[in-house]
């Protein structure tokens, strides 16, 4: 690809000698970075994201593999030389320059004349919010101002390559959605290309083009947020993206075989009525919990039966629920319920959140999480029914690990 | 890895080779004059071929150095055991004052706080001999001098300030919360510093306690005018090699070798608890 | 009878007021959720209570008993600090077990209700390990397990879902309630997330600048907040403010607010409020909420909703329109950004005004595909309902509405299951 900016190869990163390391905190870790693209690395604390993003800095040597910035090999040369600017998680400022010389250093070798100096950082200060400490001293602002302050320093470079290391996880909730806003403009309108480090997978979400999730040094999927979300490549990543991520079940697949009443007239709706269903069970509970994986088409249905066992997903947000448990007076289901809601699970918690509800169930005693976009009157401790559309399941490998099914679509 | 990187290894590893021969090399040499002649040490030019000899150690373990001039009595022994005993009581001593001193001044702000504080480590800033005379003087009065306990209260100006100030910002980087955790869980101030700060400033508290035991092994002055012969340290004692008939070079060679035993014998022991501090790591939260 | 009450506490550094007179009742069993911006004094607040910060004037008492110069060990009180505070040489067993040990109770009896904690916060495997081998997830539970092993009657959290990582926060909080729900205390629980305080709160205290702005339920305070100030604090992207005071109109009896070529109609108390702002000179402000805002979608009027027909079963359609009075406004469409399932479009209206629009993704259609199809321009609709009025230079809110009645009956019960959570609890 020609317009590829930073480049890394199957980079390595060994603590403790490469022959018999004591940690092997980078595997094998390859990205392509197009220019001006703003990507994340996305993880828990260990997960040698922030070590990726030193190695790329230049604070830790690579083990094996090449980084390579513009075309040419960087991962040999000191930090000064890479061409690349950097905000520290530990904001690292200069502590007898005032914010303002903080900031205003990196432009000091610069070309610029004064006036178009102080434009910059007065720019910078706007956009972060800090014009009224600008001429403090960093020993006298507390730590999220510190954190924008560093962040300031990193942006008014403009370098080939900026690298953010949770750049605002200081910060208090509702500033940072403003700043995760004003800093994605600003990140585009300079066509900075970004390699972000977070473990809040909102700010990835808001900030990057594509992210890379990552897990015991592995980028499990680099995509873009929506990919992330509806084509989940691994078991971890399922687990790990949405808010609140999917719920995950070990389950089998059987054939249909007595085909009741009830799975006959779901998969009427289907229009495959008589055909040879599969029903999905869950077998992590005592009792084991069997219901009809509808709105599949035949082919897939057969590879499930072949496959045999699996990990199915879904997200809270794909589980249906009936308001009222089974058929009653004031449900418009009424005779269909329990065809259409064949599970019954208890309420564990009921979380109104303004804009949305959350909701834990408890299936037999699997947990389940579910998300309403509205208030859902049911208290603690009562039952509804739900139903888990199969057509909306992520299915995993129970091997591999790996994703074999997508909303009822089969992974090539 | 490529030439370059041989060639940057190999230099780096030798920059290490000079640096450790630059610093070892005089307890080295030391070691070596500890079992030859007074003859064979001075001979020019100096060789490292020899045969080496116990005679200088088994006179300073039996007490009799045989010289040219005839025998003579050496308190040697004795000397390492006196510099040994008053080292290990003056440190027991200032920790047992100085460690929760320290704990107060980290942690409470009292008025004059800051004060004591600072007059304490001002006792480093004079010079022990302009202390020395008065004070022997004084000791003489109250009878103090050529006593243990006379000698311990005067090496508390050595080891006080130290453990002080060293245990002192130990104890205020232990973070108050933790404390706080403990007493909320139902414990009062005192189990929480003696189940929480102590543990958690061991490193510093072994730290310190390790400097100021040799400080106070080194003291040359206030033992030389405050203490008689049967007081007296190894570095008072080391006076009578400098004999009628010449400077006992082989016996000076192998009392240092004996002199550092002990401290370093401690040193070793302590680093245990330095590492601990090392490998904790999570003091700060 | 409340539990806990605190009386007129102050709290000063030098010259400088940290908490201002705070006057606060908890009833015993209640989950109090103190919530506000960092340095609102909402830690100095909890510290207080557990003993570990003096009192500068002001007293404490709990289950009636004056306790503001009780040392922290004679209170009894569970506390589960922010940054966890475990005790780093000894092991998950021994600080969970520390208030029991310093309870003088038999290894035997602490050994089981350590285990039983362990089990129900599921770090029973992880117990001989010391702090820095654990996870963050664990150290967190671990703190939290120490709280709650000696079965204190009153517990103080102080944000102890900080510093965890974005899916575990998710996790404790569906799990939390059950959790306190089993101790059974009274439990105050200090956050800076509004989704915390909206979660886990059966009322929240909004402290902010050292004082006390308002207190209520979830409910209350997210529909009917005191000032411009609290309202801001809650929602993601959080409330639209308009600037009104020159948008009043008035026509003999009716008054009425214009925006982007709608007219809102005001009634009843707010009407006679903002008539008597208006005439005073005073500012006025109108708020809505992003996700009460949706489009006009082709093919309806403003006299259909489209809160319904999205599968989630009838009589729950909260969010939709109480379409028959629906303000309809109109508005250009700048940009669209997907945000946690839902769709947040950035408009601004013919007088410049931003307003953002929160909508489910997965309900209505696609804003951009609708903005084309207008050139850009499209209408909004929202019920008169869902507005707030603020006036003055601090933006207090004009007057209640009274029409929470109406809305119980349309089953616009916004934080009635978390009421009847509180009552399981209670």
């Amino acid at each position: 690809m020609t317009d590829t900016v930073l480049q890394l190869a199957n980079v390595n990163k060994y603590f403790g000698g490469s022959k018999a390391p004591m940690l092997h905190a980078v595997r094998d870790v390859s990205l392509d970075i197009k220019s001006g693209e703003i990507i994340a690395l996305l993880g828990s604390s260990g997960c040698g994201k922030t070590t990726t993003l030193r190695m790329i800095a230049g604070f830790e040597q690579v083990s094996s593999g090449r980084i390579d910035l513009g075309g040419r090999a960087i991962h040999d040369q000191p930090p000064g030389k890479r061409g690349v600017a950097m905000a520290f998680e530990g904001y690292s400022l200069y502590p007898p320059l005032t914010v303002r010389e903080n900031i205003g250093f990196a432009l000091k070798s610069s070309r610029l004349v004064k006036s178009q100096q102080q434009q910059q950082i007065d720019d910078i200060a706007h956009l972060l919010e800090i014009q009224a400490i600008m001429g403090r001293y960093p020993s006298s602002i507390s730590a999220g101002q510190q954190q924008r302050v560093s962040l300031g320093r990193a942006l008014i470079r403009r370098a080939a390559v900026t690298l953010l290391d949770e750049p605002m996880g200081q910060l208090e909730p509702q500033l940072r959605a403003v700043l995760r806003g004003r800093l994605k403009k600003y990140l585009r309108e300079h066509g900075m290309t970004t390699v972000l480090v977070t473990h809040d997978q909102t700010e990835a979400n808001a900030l990057a083009d594509r992210i890379a999730v990552m897990e015991g040094g592995v980028i499990h999927q680099f995509a873009s947020p929506a990919e992330l979300k509806h084509r989940p490549a691994t078991r971890f990543v399922a687990g790990f993206i949405g808010e609140p991520p999917m719920t995950l079940f070990n389950a089998e697949f059987a054939p249909t075989h007595s085909a009741p009443g009830q799975f006959a007239a779901s998969q009427g709706q289907t229009g495959r009525a008589g055909g040879n269903g599969c029903d999905i069970i869950l077998t992590d509970s005592e009792k084991k919990i069997r219901f009809a994986a509808t709105g599949l088409s035949d082919a897939v249905t057969q590879r499930l039966l072949a496959l045999g066992t699996a990990t199915i997903g879904i997200r809270p947000h794909d589980v249906r629920l009936s308001q009222v448990p089974g058929p009653g007076p004031g449900s418009e289901q009424g005779e269909n319920s329990a065809a259409e809601f064949p599970l019954t699970a208890a309420i564990t918690a009921n979380q109104w959140l303004g804009d949305q509800t959350h909701l834990a169930l408890s299936l037999d005693g699997l947990p389940l999480v579910a998300v309403v976009h509205r208030p859902f009157h049911q208290a603690v401790g009562a039952r509804i029914s739900l139903s888990l559309a199969a057509d909306k399941l992520h299915i995993f490998d129970l091997a591999t690990e790996r994703a074999v099914l997508h909303h009822g679509v089969w992974v090539s | 890895m490529g030439g370059g990187a041989i060639l940057r290894y190999s230099l780096h590893r030798l920059a290490i080779l000079l640096v450790v021969v630059f610093f070892l090399f005089p307890i080295f040499w030391i070691a070596l004059m500890s079992l030859q002649t007074n003859e064979s040490i001075l001979r020019i030019p100096p060789s490292m071929v020899f045969t080496p000899i116990f005679d200088n150690y088994q006179a300073l373990i039996t007490g009799k150095l045989i010289t040219q001039a005839g025998s003579l009595d050496l308190p040697f022994m004795k000397n390492l055991f006196n510099s040994f005993f008053l080292s290990a009581a003056s440190v027991a001593v200032a920790l047992i004052l100085g460690v929760p001193a320290a704990y107060a001044f980290a942690r409470f702000k009292f008025r004059l706080g800051e004060n004591i504080a600072f007059t304490l480590l001002s006792f480093r800033f004079a010079p022990p001999l302009l202390v020395l005379l008065p004070l022997s003087l004084i000791y003489q009065t109250i009878g103090l001098d050529n006593s243990y306990v006379g000698l311990i209260w005067v090496y508390q100006l050595i080891c006080l300030p130290l453990i002080l100030w060293v245990v002192r910002s130990y104890f205020e980087d232990i973070s108050p919360e933790i404390e706080h955790a403990y007493r909320i869980a139902g414990h009062n101030w005192g189990q929480s510093f003696l189940r929480i700060a102590i543990p958690l400033a061991r490193p510093g508290i072994a730290a310190a306690g390790l400097l100021a035991f040799i400080f106070a092994w080194n003291n040359f002055v206030f033992a030389l005018i405050l203490a008689s012969a049967d007081k007296q340290p190894v570095t008072v004692g080391a006076l009578a090699f400098v004999t009628a008939s010449g400077i006992q070079y082989g016996q000076i060679a192998a009392a240092i070798i004996l002199s550092i035993l002990p401290t370093l014998l401690l040193a070793l022991y302590a680093q245990r608890y330095l590492v601990e501090g090392l490998s904790l790591g999570a003091v700060k939260g | 009878m409340d539990y806990l009450s605190l009386n007129r506490i102050s709290k000063s550094f030098g010259k400088e007021k940290l908490l201002d007179e705070v006057t606060l009742g908890v009833a015993q069993g209640e989950n109090l959720v103190i919530f506000g911006p960092s340095g609102g004094g909402k830690t100095v607040l909890l510290r207080m209570i557990a003993g570990v910060e003096t009192v500068t004037q002001g007293s404490i008492e709990v289950g009636g008993r004056d306790i503001t110069f009780d040392p922290p060990e004679a209170r009894g009180i569970g506390v589960a600090l922010q940054n966890f505070a475990l005790f780093p040489h000894m092991t998950a067993f021994d600080n969970i077990a520390a208030p029991l040990a310093a309870r003088k109770k038999s290894q035997s009896e602490i050994t089981d209700a350590v285990q039983k904690i362990a089990k129900l916060l599921k770090i029973a495997q992880v117990l001989h390990h010391f702090p820095k081998q654990l996870s963050n997830g664990q150290k967190q539970r671990t703190a939290l397990a120490r709280a709650l092993v000696a079965r204190p009657p009153l517990l103080l959290l102080d944000d102890p879902l900080r510093n965890v990582d974005a899916k575990l926060r998710f996790e404790m909080r569906l799990e939390l309630p059950r959790l306190l729900r089993e101790a059974g205390a009274t439990v105050i629980y200090v956050t800076q997330d509004y989704r915390e305080a909206l979660a886990l709160g059966d009322r929240i205290a909004i402290l902010m600048g050292g004082k006390l702005l308002q207190i209520g339920t979830p409910r209350d305070i997210y529909e009917q907040p005191a000032s411009i100030k609290v309202a801001q604090l809650f929602g993601d992207p959080t409330i639209n403010i308009f600037d009104v005071t020159q948008a009043v109109r008035e026509n003999g009896q009716d008054v009425h607010l214009t925006l982007g070529g709608g007219v809102i109609p005001l009634a009843g108390a707010t009407a006679k409020a903002v008539r008597q702002a208006a005439h005073a000179g005073k500012k006025l402000w109108l708020g809505i909420r992003p996700e009460a805002i949706d489009f006009v979608w082709p093919g309806e009027g403003p006299g259909q909703g489209t809160g319904e027909g999205s599968g989630q079963g009838p009589g729950q359609g909260t969010n939709q329109i109480a379409h028959k009075n629906a303000v309809v406004i109109a508005a250009k469409l700048e940009a669209v950004n997907p945000l946690n399932e839902r769709h947040v479009s950035f408009l601004t209206t013919q007088e410049g005004h931003d307003i953002l629009c929160s909508r489910p993704a997965d309900e209505g259609g696609d804003p951009n595909q609708l903005a084309e199809a207008a050139k850009g321009q499209v209408k909004l609709q929202f019920s008169p309902d869902k507005i707030l009025v603020f006036g003055g230079d601090d933006g207090e809110i004009m007057a209640h509405h009274d029409d929470a009645a109406a809305r119980d009956a349309t089953g616009d019960a916004t934080g009635g299951a978390t009421r009847d959570a509180a009552m399981v609890t209670a």
